[in-house]
């Protein structure tokens, strides 16, 4: 039993490294999609959204319109990310869920997203948040 | 006081204890992240090309205020040149139809290839808009030249040399015929310099005997 505080101690310093690695994977998650672990987090329905994209004469991305959005997301925010062809984020822009039929569309300037030439951009990621 | 020894036991029951409380702090972690609750979807696009030429799905010809009634949309050639009462202007045309590329695609690139037969005298500066109107092979000058143009596409400098390829980028105006295919009357070209002696310019059309030579549209693009 006298080494039972001695016990303690370590599994308390363990624990201590497994909190750090686990906020530290929480911060990288919520940072890309949510303000907080514990925000607020939307439910709007399936997310069924595609894009298109306009270029100008030098193939730079003029401005990205996102369609299909349920109705249910109207007043959110949707985050948008241009992915390259490893996935990689060409860039990112975000806008207010506000036009609205059946479904939303949100619409961004090219510029939004700094500039990014069509021919590296192989998709889009989505992501709707409160 | 005693030292505090490390024996097999002792780790074992700090490793479970360590378990046990890490599963709780995952748990906790991985709650709020799941993707149907975040909302998220992504889409991922396929890139492809298509070459588009000869005289199946290219609609060329020229008008000429010399020969207002006349057509043109047979010959093997198109002629552009500035001079006052006789100015000439090529009219160009691609169907996409054989690309199959969808309206919710776009353009990456678009090159329109052209075949200087016959240069100037001098390096003229050609200039290609954007045809806004319905026009056809069988169009003249009487017919065809007030036809309503968009802003200017791209210029290029003819030079003076005969058989030289011209490329030409054109993505703005293909992505656009892609997204709205109904609106696809392609190109007039046009000398708006100031005239001058040998200042025509001629170009291989489809109907070209040589099919290295005839207008040919190069689209890469994303579907």
């Amino acid at each position: 039993m006298k080494y039972v505080p001695k016990i303690f101690g370590t599994t308390l310093a363990l624990w201590a490294i497994l909190a750090t690695v686990a906020a530290a994977t929480s911060l990288a998650v919520t940072s890309t999609v949510l303000s907080a672990g514990n925000a607020a987090v939307p439910v709007c329905g399936v997310l069924a959204a595609s894009a298109t994209r306009t270029v100008d004469n030098a193939s730079t991305v003029t401005g990205v319109t996102v369609s299909g959005i349920p109705s249910a997301c109207r007043g959110k925010t949707l985050l948008v990310t241009l992915t390259g062809q490893t996935g990689a984020s060409l860039g990112t822009s975000s806008g207010t869920i506000s036009s609205c039929g059946t479904t939303c569309t949100v619409s961004l300037t090219g510029s939004s997203f700094g500039s990014v030439s069509a021919t590296s951009l192989y998709g889009y990621a989505f992501a709707v948040t409160g | 006081m005693r030292r505090f020894r490390i024996t097999p036991g002792r780790i074992a029951l700090a490793l479970a204890a360590t378990l046990a409380g890490s599963i709780g702090i995952g748990y906790a972690t991985t709650l709020p992240v799941s993707s149907s609750s975040l909302g998220t979807a992504s889409q991922s696009l396929t890139k492809s090309s298509c070459t588009v030429s000869g005289t199946s799905s290219t609609t060329d010809t020229y008008i000429d205020q010399n020969s207002p009634n006349s057509s043109f949309g047979s010959n093997t050639t198109m002629l552009v040149q500035p001079d006052t009462n006789k100015i000439q202007a090529s009219l160009i045309m691609f169907s996409l139809s054989g690309c199959s590329i969808p309206t919710t695609g776009g353009a990456d690139t678009a090159t329109l290839t052209l075949f200087i037969t016959n240069a100037p005298s001098s390096s003229r500066t050609l200039t290609l808009y954007p045809v806004l109107q319905t026009w056809s092979g069988s169009s003249t000058w009487n017919t065809a030249h007030s036809l309503q143009v968009g802003s200017a596409t791209t210029s290029f400098a003819t030079g003076t040399t005969n058989n030289v390829s011209k490329a030409l980028t054109v993505t703005i105006d293909v992505d656009a015929l892609i997204k709205n295919p109904n609106a696809n009357f392609g190109w007039e070209i046009l000398d708006g310099g100031t005239p001058a002696g040998g200042d025509r310019t001629t170009i291989a059309t489809s109907n070209n005997g040589t099919a290295a030579r005839r207008p040919t549209l190069t689209i890469n693009y994303e579907k």
